[in-house]
């Protein structure tokens, strides 16, 4: 697969494709801003977290965002629990013995109540305190449950992206090749399928799950895959048996190349960069769905952040219009800036611009 | 025949035709190639000739076994292929190879020359490492190409630049046996000589047998040693280039021959030209008797009983029930 891939990139066909992409501005700024935005997401814990980024206590430099946890005990406080490191900043400076804590711009976890002992509301934007989206109706950082929320779209999206195409490719490049009754069987098999309602088996599933384990992004990632998957089978399966009738394919079987070789080193190349125009369209599917289903209450199970929790939040607390308005404008932007991708590469790819075949 | 390397005894290659949803029932069925009997002589060049539609490249996909045959044999050296297993097909095909129509379909758009002509090399274990290299070099050499675009995709090359990639996929083998699928119909005049020279040059230098499709006859017999003509999935004249070309015996090749044109303009003012009435009938529903006689100007009622046998005359065999007679 690696070797495939590299083939696919080091193609002449394929960067002058890419060349293309890149002289679209619209799409391929959205690309760049969007990368950004992953790159912030992935090293979340720096910007926006509870731990500090690093705590110098008596000449000792200590990085608690990704090492052990630290109790109370460690830096000279008198509890066994978890530093509360917004606190520790304050107390060192207090103390003035050259101790000091490093805090992330947003020194506040998606999951931490950030008022504690005072009662549940949602509170406006602060920046004195570093609440700079405000809070949720439980006293937690918009902005965190935004990016952290954000993260685990990206990571279902990834991850849907990765199973649907895996299990669509494969079975629509079989279907295609190999045809016949082996075909038409797995077509209906599908076409059944498709008419399974999901929304109803989210719910059913949601519902008996042992309370041990739980919905978690895992199961919900499994449910909606499982009813996502038939769609790009149809576009493969066309494209193989196009692909199977040209005849560089006969030249291979000539030549005496197996099944296996014709089908990875002849026909995939040839069909996966059209692929690629898919993607885009994808993702924004994949993040629409989860945010949908977490509006709805079927999906990542509380207190796991997530834009559809946001959005649910926000449209019952309209007097709170900070919550719905930057969970509304972060899912905007994104799938705005998705789609200007996905048409850019679209366009990019388009075959009438530079014919493979003539 | 002792010197034959290849021998087709009453191959018929037949398609269904199906109908209906969920029960699909054959309606008929198209003969695209309909009981041919053919022997390709060791070191020969056999032409065969044909208007579109006759079944030429079927014949040709039917002898490299990329259509199953549906009855008689291709045997290819003592070897019936059409009841060879996968595995031992692939052994055979070092033997015969193929070079296809269209040089721009036939290549790969995403394999680089090297890629292409290592392909053969690599499936069959032939060499490895540098001995590749090696041989894709002197591949390249031999039909006329720089090994320095080794690297280059095949849109990078002109028509008949890319024909001579396909050809020397078809030799990286060193086969004894190549079926050209009219190998030159998709290029310009100029590159066809070209290609022609290069393809008469190679079965010189290497020994090899060509089959060599064509629907153009001067091409034919500018190549060929013989010549099979087809009609309607049937061969219906076949013997040495010049006599058949010169001196066409059958009513369908003299058709075929009195449409070459010719460049001395007084001679191209004389030219009879045999014209014949009607479309060729269709392969799924053909004429009784001979497939030629509705088309034929010296068709009698005899004509529609039974399709006559080739039989030979003179240097040749011709299959026409008349032959005496006209």
């Amino acid at each position: 697969m690696p070797a495939l891939l590299s083939r696919i990139i080091r193609d002449p066909l394929t960067q002058k494709k890419l060349r293309r992409f890149t002289q679209i501005k619209r799409g391929y700024w959205s690309f760049l801003i969007l990368m950004v935005f992953a790159a912030l997401a992935c090293v979340a814990e720096l910007l926006v977290h509870n731990r500090a980024l690093i705590v110098s206590y008596e000449g000792k430099w200590h990085f608690p965002t990704y090492g052990a946890i630290h109790t109370g005990r460690d830096f000279g406080l008198d509890y066994d629990y978890e530093v509360k490191y917004r606190e520790l900043h304050d107390h060192f400076r207090a103390e003035g013995r050259g101790n000091w804590v490093l805090l992330p711009p947003v020194p506040y976890s998606a999951i931490e109540n950030s008022y504690p002992g005072e009662t549940f509301r949602p509170r406006a934007p602060d920046w004195r305190k570093g609440h700079y989206l405000g809070t949720d109706q439980i006293n937690r950082d918009i902005l965190a449950r935004l990016l952290y929320g954000f993260r685990n779209a990206l990571l279902f999206a990834s991850c849907f992206i990765l199973l649907t195409y895996v299990i669509g490719i494969t079975l629509g490049c079989l279907m295609g090749y190999f045809g016949g009754w082996f075909d038409l069987l797995v077509q209906r098999i599908i076409e059944i399928w498709s008419n399974i309602p999901f929304l109803f088996v989210v719910i059913i599933v949601a519902s008996v799950i042992p309370a041990g384990i739980g919905m978690n992004l895992w199961i919900l990632l499994g449910i909606v895959v499982l009813f996502s998957w038939t769609s790009m089978t149809y576009y493969m399966r066309s494209v193989t048996y196009r692909e199977k009738a040209r005849d560089y394919v006969h030249a291979a079987q000539v030549l005496g190349a197996g099944t296996g070789r014709i089908i990875f080193r002849h026909i995939m190349p040839n069909i996966l960069s059209t692929i690629v125009t898919f993607i885009p369209f994808t993702v924004s599917g994949a993040i629409s769905a989860l945010t949908s289903l977490d509006f709805l209450g079927f999906g990542l199970p509380p207190p796991t952040p997530s834009w559809g929790e946001l959005l649910r939040q926000g449209t019952s607390n309209l007097n709170a219009p900070w919550i719905v308005a930057s969970a509304f404008t972060a899912l905007t932007v994104v799938l705005t800036l998705v789609t200007f991708v996905g048409e850019a590469i679209r366009e990019a790819f388009d075959p009438k611009k530079f014919t493979t075949y003539q | 025949m002792d010197d034959a390397i290849l021998q087709l005894n009453d191959v018929r290659t037949h398609f269904p035709i199906q109908q209906g949803f969920l029960f699909r029932r054959q309606v008929g069925t198209v003969k695209a190639v309909d009981g041919v009997n053919l022997a390709l002589k060791r070191g020969e060049v056999l032409g065969l000739v044909g208007e579109s539609g006759c079944g030429k490249s079927t014949l040709a996909r039917t002898i490299m076994q990329l259509v199953p045959t549906t009855g008689g044999t291709v045997v290819l050296e003592g070897r019936n292929l059409t009841a060879c297993s996968v595995d031992e097909m692939t052994v055979v095909r070092r033997d015969l190879q193929m070079v296809f129509q269209d040089p721009y379909a036939s290549l790969n758009p995403r394999m680089t020359v090297f890629a292409a002509l290592a392909e053969p090399l690599l499936v069959h274990g032939v060499c490895k490492g540098d001995e590749v290299v090696a041989r894709v070099t002197e591949l390249m050499k031999t039909v006329g190409l720089a090994p320095r675009f080794m690297q280059k995709y095949p849109h990078e090359f002109s028509g008949g630049q890319r024909q001579r990639i396909a050809i020397a996929r078809a030799l990286a083998l060193r086969p004894k046996i190549i079926i050209a699928d009219e190998p030159v119909s998709a290029l310009d005049v100029s590159i066809q000589a070209q290609i022609l020279n290069l393809l008469s040059q190679l079965v010189r230098k290497m020994g090899l047998s060509l089959v060599f499709i064509a629907h153009d006859l001067s091409v034919v017999r500018h190549i060929s040693d013989r010549v099979a003509v087809m009609y309607l999935g049937k061969i219906v004249e076949l013997g040495p280039a010049a006599d058949v070309i010169d001196h066409p015996q059958h009513p369908y090749t003299r058709a075929l021959v009195s449409a070459i044109p010719t460049a001395n303009p007084d001679a191209e003012r004389s030219r009879q030209r045999i014209v014949l009435a009607g479309d060729p009938p269709s392969p799924i529903n053909p004429p009784a008797g001979c497939a030629f006689h509705p088309r034929c100007p010296h068709a009698q009622e005899k004509c529609k009983v039974a399709f006559p046998p080739l039989v030979p005359s003179g240097s040749r065999e011709v299959a026409c029930i008349r032959l005496g007679e006209i």
